[in-house]
Parts: C-alpha cells; structure tokens; sequence
C-alpha cells in the first residue's frame, strides 16, 4: 500500500551497475542473455533464502507445535481417550514430519515442498492435506489480487499520466490531493465503510463471502454473475486505494520528464499534443510502473489478507487467519510458502517480460 | 535545528504532516488529564461503569460499548498504546536499517550485494503473513516485544534510504581524507558520515514506523494483539467481533478508524516533505 514510487528496488541490473556486469562472460552472451541468466539466478538464491527462512521460523517458533496439534485434534473429538500416549505424538510427529534432527527435517522439507508440493496433513480439517486447501482456496484470491491489481495499476497510470499532463489545473491538483490521502488509508478501512455502508445501509451489494450459498459452483451464468456480484466490493476496496498510489506515483513520473529536451523537440517539431501524450510522456510513464508493479506486490498480498478477513472470502488469507486461531502449523507454513513463491514468480515473470516492453533493458550495455 | 526550520518553510506537506503527527502525540502524552477530565475518577476499562450500547450524547460524545465502558474512554487509553508501539518499532527498525544500510553502503563489493538482495528480498515478500503467525503463537507479548517483531519486518525500508545514501556520501572528498589518516572504518562512520546522515536516517525513521504502523493495525483489527492491550486497532476488532454493524451502532468505529487514518496520513506527509527537501531530484515534482 505504500505509494509505487518510481524508485524502482528490483531495477534492471544493467542499467544499475553500467560496465560491471561479469565483464569478461559478456562479450560471449548477448546482454539480453546475461540479464536473463542474472534474474534467474538471483530469483533461485532469492527462493531458496526465503524458502529456508520461512522453515527455521517455524522450526523455531516458540512452543510445542505437537502438543498444539494434539489437543486441536482432541478438542474436535478425535482420539480424546488415548489422550497424549507416547506413540501417539511419535505418531504425530512423523506424520507431521518434525521427527529427526534439524538437518534431516530441513532436507525432508526441501524434497516434499519443491518436489511434491506437499506439506502433511492440515489441522483444520485432517486429515485433508494441508495443500489441498490451499488449492481449494487459491482461485478465489488469485482473482481477486488480479483483478484488482490491473484496474488499480491501469486506471491509476492513465489517470496519472493525464493529472501529470495537465497538473496546473484546479481539478488535477484537487484530484491529486485526494488521491495523495486515499493512497495513506488502508484497505481494510475502505473495506469496512463499503461494509457498513454500500452493503449494509444501502443494501445494494453482497459482503459476505463469494458466491450466493443457494448456488452450486459451476461454470454457468447464474453462478458467474453471483461471483462477479460478491467480488465487487473486495475488489473495490483495494481498488481504491490502489489507484491512488498509482496515480501519484504516474504523476511524479510525468511531472519529472514535462521539461526533458525530446518533448520540447516534438512539440517543435509540430506533433499533436495528443500525439505528444500517448507516445511520448505515456510510454515513458508505464514502463518504469511495470518494473514497480512486481514491487508492490507483497503489499497487495498483506492488505488482501484482511480484506478477505473483513468479506469472509474463502480465499487463502482467510484461510492463513484460520489456520493460525487453531494453530495449525502445515496450513500456515503452506500459505507462506505459497505467498512468497507467487510473489518471487510474479517479480521474475515481470522482469523476464520487462526486456520486451523497455528497448532500454536490451541496449543497454 | 536550522535543517527543521527552513524544511518547516519550505514544505507545505512537512508542516501539514507534523502538525498531525504532533497532535496526535500530544493528545497521547495528555492521557491522564483528558480522562480525569472526561470520566472523572472512573476507570476507563472497567466494565458496567455505564449502560451498554449508549448512543453518543453530550455526557458520552461517542456513546458506551457492550461493556457498558465509554467509548471515548478507551480512545484515549487505546491511541498512547498504538502511537507507542508503532514509534517503538519505527525506532528499532530505524537501528537495525541504520546498522545494515551503513554498513552495506560502506562496505560495498559482496557485503553490499549480500546485506542488498536480503533487504529486497525482505520488502517484496508479503511479511504480514510471518508478523500475523508469530504475533499468534506468542500471545504474551509486552508491547516492547510486539515492537521487536514488527521492527524484524520493517527494518528494510529505513535500510533501503540509509544505504542509497551512505554510497553517495562515501565518495566524499572528505571521507577520502579520513581514510588516508589511518582512521578506522567504525570512527570514520560515527565522526564523519553520521553527522551528515541525520536528515535521512529521520526519513528512514518516518518511513519504517508507517511501515510498522500498518502491520500493528493488520495485526490488532484481526484480534492479534497482546491479551489485555487496549489500542486502537484491538478496538476495532472488538467492535467488529461485537456485530455493531447490525445492532446499528457502527459509530463506534469512527474514532479509532480515523485516528488510524490521521496516524499514516501524517507520518507519510512527514516522510514526503523530507525526502523531497533533502533529495533536490525530488523537487518540484510535486
């Protein structure tokens, strides 16, 4: 939620460091190439770190995840006579795999995430693996985070390419001030005036959850009308606040290239200012956005988390709030991993593309 | 003290920003007066002081909860709470990030790239997911140490400014000097590269405890605070626990929300009135 700003963290590698980008291997690869090759290596390292942190800080999160475990699962009924017998937690123990020292746990961890995506079982509905409610719910967040993503980053950009434009006048300072407030609120706040207001008071949109409960999920009209009704003000209320970060942040861009010498030169030479508008102070404002669209990302993701909360959407947020009420360490260790693995992919895959949009990243050394 | 004033006259979005950030904290420091003056002698978290569910009126400006406690009441105890974690954490971030960005700035070479890919890493990852688990399984924090954790996930926005410009500082002439004079790496960045820092390690201050401010609120609106601490964002989660939206007295929300809001609001205008004063290529852009 923190404004894109053009200062971009992941920016293009041979731009940053002109000259020293391995030097001697260069003059074999193309640069396109060896910036392909870096991202790439620098995404695995990136993975692998965070991968290993997240599994220490389960391992090493204070209290006995086992004894969690048993008594959730004795708390629903389960097993409640033979109550905490050794061979019941050495059950559990390997069942959950937190057998064996810490080195064989992190291997063991390695081979069932990366190979087999697999995380045991889940608590919160065992014994169902943990990544089948991940699967379960990841659809519903996936399209909630995308859908809201692009109308904010399109419907900011053009909106702030034009009040850059057109920044001397009242109503874009008057839009700029307001959207310089929106972007400081966070979502869920937005999302409880929409609560409170457009669905309760006004009564005019669903809040609760994602589809009408009298439907059966399917591929057909009715379903798919009911979906678009109830994702409508989650969707709107990351919107809102996501717009405005990116319409400042388009606006500063804009703002900052208004007295570069080529839109003096077009401008000259005669151009439209429409012309002038959409192909020249436009394209240089989208483009760096695009870098800072995998930026903001993990921003995204948090606010989404509360916002899902707030709707009851049966998305993954959810879902990591509900696993982390029971203490249910495989659900909650399988979210994390799976947030940070989708927003580690999402900033490649933008990166890996950024060479086809920006001719600058190919010319570049 | 010179630095302050002509920043003071020179952004309209510093000064607006302080003068937020200013009452908010001085209505927290005021805590004790403000509600001696408002309940009397009454303590503010005792239940059935009053009748439940008032609605706001001139004895109870923003009505009484479903405890029968005034809801003003809390306010007052609830914003010192948030205002002094989220500054404890943007200060403890701002150590960390002031640790790592100098050090990485200074160094250069692998100890930069190593200490730079770990704090990319750390501001793309989506961290409230960590901050919501490890909040859950340690219920018995003190607020120093709901602090602490914020601050491990938010140190990477103060490094990230400190860092940029520690290398831009390192080219000095002057530091040139010192090194030539045999001075060690730790005096050169306490008596020659700190004093030049201060303006932006305020910066990394502002900018990280926004940062710890929005996980502390995440965090409290999903009921995930320490037990028995009274903040802003634990009472919205009361509230919403409570159904207020159907019993109609969602009023209850209005202050605490736009507290929140005033909190971020101020200390981001702080932190954009800084850096466009103290970084020129900034300037004028907005």
């Amino acid at each position: 939620m923190a404004s894109p700003a053009p200062t971009s963290i992941t920016e293009v590698p041979v731009v940053d460091e002109p000259g020293t980008v391995n030097a001697p291997r260069s003059r074999k690869l193309s640069p396109v190439a060896t910036y392909y090759l870096r991202r790439l290596g620098l995404y695995l390292i990136t993975l692998w770190g965070s991968l290993s942190a997240s599994f220490f800080f389960f391992r090493l999160m204070p209290g006995d995840p086992i004894g969690g475990i048993i008594a959730q699962l004795e708390s629903k009924g389960q097993y409640s006579s033979i109550a905490r017998s050794e061979e019941l937690v050495l059950f559990y123990r390997r069942e959950f795999g937190l057998d064996g020292s810490m080195l064989e746990q992190y291997i063991r961890y390695f081979e069932r995430v990366v190979l087999h995506f697999d995380f045991g079982p889940s608590v919160l509905s065992y014994p169902t693996p943990a990544t089948d409610l991940i699967v379960r719910a990841l659809p519903w967040t996936l399209g909630l985070i995308g859908v809201s993503t692009i109308l904010s980053w399109v419907i900011g950009v053009l909106l702030g390419t034009l009040v850059g434009w057109t920044r001397k006048s009242k109503i874009s300072e008057w839009v700029t001030n307001v959207c310089l407030v929106l972007s400081h609120i966070p979502s869920f706040f937005v999302a409880l005036f929409l609560i409170i207001w457009v669905s309760y008071k006004w009564g005019l949109l669903p809040a609760n959850g994602a589809y009408d409960n009298r439907l059966s999920p399917g591929w057909d009209f009715e379903f798919i009308l009911s979906v678009i009704r109830f994702g409508t003000l989650p969707v709107l209320a990351s919107v809102l606040v996501g717009f405005a970060g990116w319409l400042i942040g388009t606006r500063a861009l804009v703002v900052s290239i208004l007295g570069e010498d080529f839109l003096t030169y077009a401008n000259a030479k005669g151009l439209t200012p429409k012309r002038i508008l959409l192909s020249y102070v436009l394209r240089n404002a989208w483009l760096p956005q695009i870098a800072s669209l995998g930026i903001i990302l993990g921003s995204v993701v948090n606010g989404n988390v509360l916002v899902e909360r707030l709707f009851r959407y049966p998305g993954v947020g959810n879902l990591l709030v509900d696993s982390v009420g029971i203490k249910d360490v495989n659900t909650a260790q399988a979210v994390v991993t799976m947030f940070i693995v989708l927003v580690l992919t999402a900033n490649l895959i933008i990166d890996l593309l950024l060479p086809l949009f920006d001719p600058r990243v190919k010319a570049a050394n | 003290m010179r630095a302050f004033v002509s920043l003071w006259q020179d952004s309209g979005k510093f000064k607006l920003g302080f003068i937020i950030t200013a009452i908010l904290v001085a209505v927290a420091l005021l805590k004790q007066p403000l509600l001696a003056l408002h309940l009397g002698d009454i303590n503010p978290l005792r239940e059935a002081s009053f009748p439940i569910f008032l609605d706001p009126s001139r004895e109870h400006p923003l009505g009484t909860d479903r405890f029968g406690r005034d809801v003003l009441g809390l306010v007052f105890v609830g914003l010192p709470t948030s205002l002094q974690v989220a500054f404890m954490a943007g200060g403890l971030s701002t150590v960390i990030g002031a640790v790592v960005g100098f050090v990485a700035g200074y160094k250069g070479g692998k100890v930069d790239t190593t200490l730079r890919t770990i704090t990319d890493a750390f501001l793309v990852i989506p961290t409230l997911p960590l901050i919501i688990i490890l909040a859950a399984y340690s219920r018995n924090l003190t607020s120093f140490q709901l602090a602490l954790v914020l601050a491990a996930f938010s140190w990477p926005f103060a490094a990230r400014t400190i860092r940029s410009q520690v290398l831009s500082l390192r080219e000095r002439p002057y530091i040139e000097l010192a090194k030539m004079t045999n001075m060690s790496d730790s005096q050169i960045i306490v008596q020659e590269v700190f004093p030049n820092m201060a303006p932006y390690v305020a910066i990394g201050f502002a900018t990280a405890s926004v940062g710890a401010a929005f996980s502390l609120v995440g965090l409290t609106v999903l009921g995930l605070a320490p037990s028995n601490q009274m903040d802003l964002g634990t009472l919205i989660s009361l509230a919403w626990g409570w159904g207020v939206i159907s019993l109609g007295k969602e009023w209850i929300f209005a202050a605490p929300v736009t507290l929140l809001i005033l909190l971020f609001l101020g200390l981001a205008l702080v932190q954009q009135g800084m850096e466009e004063f103290f970084n020129p290529r900034l300037r004028g852009q907005s």
